[in-house]
């Protein structure tokens, strides 16, 4: 989309005072060994928990984590796991265009914007549950119920935040664009875009979020199949340790797409953090 | 002035007219079925008669959310300053924080249920514990982010430990803490509509499902309508008391769609 920006003095920029250096490298790695013992101190806190309360309902977590071993090899694999993936990923796709390019053109239309501010307001306001019963009407049971609901409640990140940069969008960039020719659909595609990408990028990764919370909902409540469908009911048949088991794997996956996302999100901005390099040198 | 006050109130006052409108129109000329898309008498007719339902569902709805959120913002603000002052507490937190953040807390709704039964106390204890979240992290972050160069002067001024932090640190961070509790009432609603909605115990959700069951379409509309209403003037509440109580920062509160 742009050409190597110039990388001005980045070695320089990124050297620490060399004689810290070794000092820094301990204390850093002395910080980073806390975290994995805050997360080990609640593995073994629930583990303590639920050997003391020996309660039925809180399996400990050897068990739960056992559990999850034999769902994801399983048929739950392709029964549940791959359709709410595919469900996500399908829901993302279509939440993530139509709110890029409604977001910009609205953004850039200035007036267009203001008369659907209010609208859009009301709109994003309904709490994206309430929409399952009425997709549940218009679609009945099953995948495209669970998809439309997902994606409806998944846009509104990504509209607002590429309406928000698309009307903030340096107006040099666009001056210049309008007087090389550059219009319509190009415009949007050669300057918007790539302007509004930071903040774009940054919606899209809260949309993918809700895209798995909104998902297992959904669901628990309109599918035969999925994540939430087999959580809900390994509880209501008192599969406890299995219960326990999907919401780990669901939380795998979310970490699992959220990893995946700040790759992409560190190579499509590559460009941005050499511009941000130039302006301070 | 008279532009600013068409951008900022003629034309999103007639782009909710122009909804309305199409609206009348695609139900009105039958290009939309009836059946699956109520006119807009028809669904005014059904908030009107069923006004006292209505609010007692909303009512146990604001219930929980409100006990849930009051105890998340509670706590995530005051365990954010106290982790968030410490590089090590920081540090220990950091990868529970980053295992909690995937969790999608609607997913732990059959927990809840199988922890703590149906009713208010699980309710408000799961949006208690997934609308913590938002309020601790920024807390914690804008606690980690406050500028030495008060500290030192807030210590040359002579401020013991607790003097420094009620008058530099929770001013410096109290912002921040406002858009935490800002995001957390959005949780929070989703958090108690889906409980309610999987667990059948009532209040707004309730309402909604029993009229899709009950085949009631109007009604389901009527409860999404004051759905909307209660999420708009929530996050908006939230934001206004941000923006009045804290005067010194322009940024605080937020608002939802920018200019």
């Amino acid at each position: 989309m742009t050409g190597p920006a110039p990388r001005v003095l980045p070695a320089l920029l990124a050297a620490e005072p060399g004689g810290g250096r070794r000092r820094v490298a301990r204390r850093r790695l002395g910080l980073r060994s806390a975290g994995w013992l805050g997360v080990l101190a609640v593995a073994v806190a629930w583990q303590l928990a639920a050997l003391a309360l020996h309660r039925p309902t809180l399996p400990t977590f050897t068990t739960a984590l056992a559990a999850v071993g034999q769902v994801v090899t399983g048929p739950a694999l392709t029964a549940d796991i791959l359709p709410s993936l595919a469900r996500t990923l399908i829901a993302f796709a279509i939440a993530g265009a139509a709110g890029v390019i409604v977001g910009l053109t609205l953004g850039y239309v200035r007036s267009l914007g203001d008369y659907a501010v209010a609208v859009i307001d009301f709109l994003r306001s309904v709490p994206a549950p309430l929409l399952i019963p009425l997709a549940i009407v218009l679609l009945g049971l099953g995948t495209p119920m669970v998809v439309a609901v997902v994606a409806a409640a998944a846009v509104w990140p990504v509209l607002i935040n590429a309406f928000d940069a698309a009307r903030r969008t340096e107006p040099l960039y666009l001056d210049t664009a309008r007087s090389c020719g550059i219009r319509g659909v190009s415009l949007l595609r050669i300057v918007l875009l790539p302007a509004a990408l930071p903040m774009v990028l940054a919606g899209l990764r809260i949309a993918l979020s809700t895209c798995l919370a909104v998902l297992v909902v959904a669901e628990m409540l309109g599918a035969s199949s999925g994540i939430g469908y087999f959580i809900q009911g390994a509880q209501q048949t008192f599969q406890i340790p299995q219960t326990y088991a999907g919401i780990i794997v669901l939380a795998g996956v979310g970490w699992l797409f959220d990893t995946i996302f700040l790759l992409a999100e560190h190579r499509l901005l590559r460009w941005e953090a050499a511009v941000a390099r130039g302006r301070h040198a | 002035m008279p532009r600013r006050l068409l951008r900022r109130w003629a034309r999103p006052a007639a782009g909710v007219a122009l909804a309305i409108g199409l609206w009348v129109l695609l139900t009105q000329t039958g290009l939309l079925s009836s059946r699956d898309f109520p006119t807009v008498q028809a669904i005014a007719a059904a908030l009107a008669a069923a006004a006292g339902p209505l609010a007692a569902s909303l009512g146990a709805t604001l219930e929980s959310l409100l006990i849930g959120l009051a105890i998340a913002s509670a706590a995530g603000v005051v365990l954010g300053l106290a982790v968030g002052s410490s590089v090590w507490a920081d540090a220990a937190t950091d990868g529970i924080v980053r295992m909690a953040r995937p969790l999608p807390s609607l997913a732990l709704i059959p927990i809840a249920i199988l922890l703590a039964g149906l009713g208010t106390t699980m309710t408000a204890g799961l949006v208690a514990f997934a609308a913590f979240w938002p309020v601790f992290i920024n807390t914690r972050y804008a606690t980690r982010q406050v500028e030495p160069q008060l500290l030192d002067t807030g210590r040359a001024l002579g401020f013991g430990r607790w003097g420094l932090v009620w008058r530099v640190v929770v001013p410096s961070v109290a912002p921040a803490a406002a858009t935490g509790v800002r995001v957390a009432a959005g949780v929070a609603t989703v958090v108690t509509i889906s409980v309610e909605l999987v667990a059948g115990t009532g209040g707004l959700g309730g309402y909604v499902m029993t009229a899709q069951q009950g085949g009631s379409t109007a009604a389901m509309y009527a409860g999404i309508v004051v759905g909307g209403f209660v999420g708009w003037l929530l996050s908006y509440g939230v934001g206004a008391v941000g923006r009045t109580t804290l005067r010194w920062d322009t940024a605080a509160g937020g608002r939802a769609v920018p200019p």
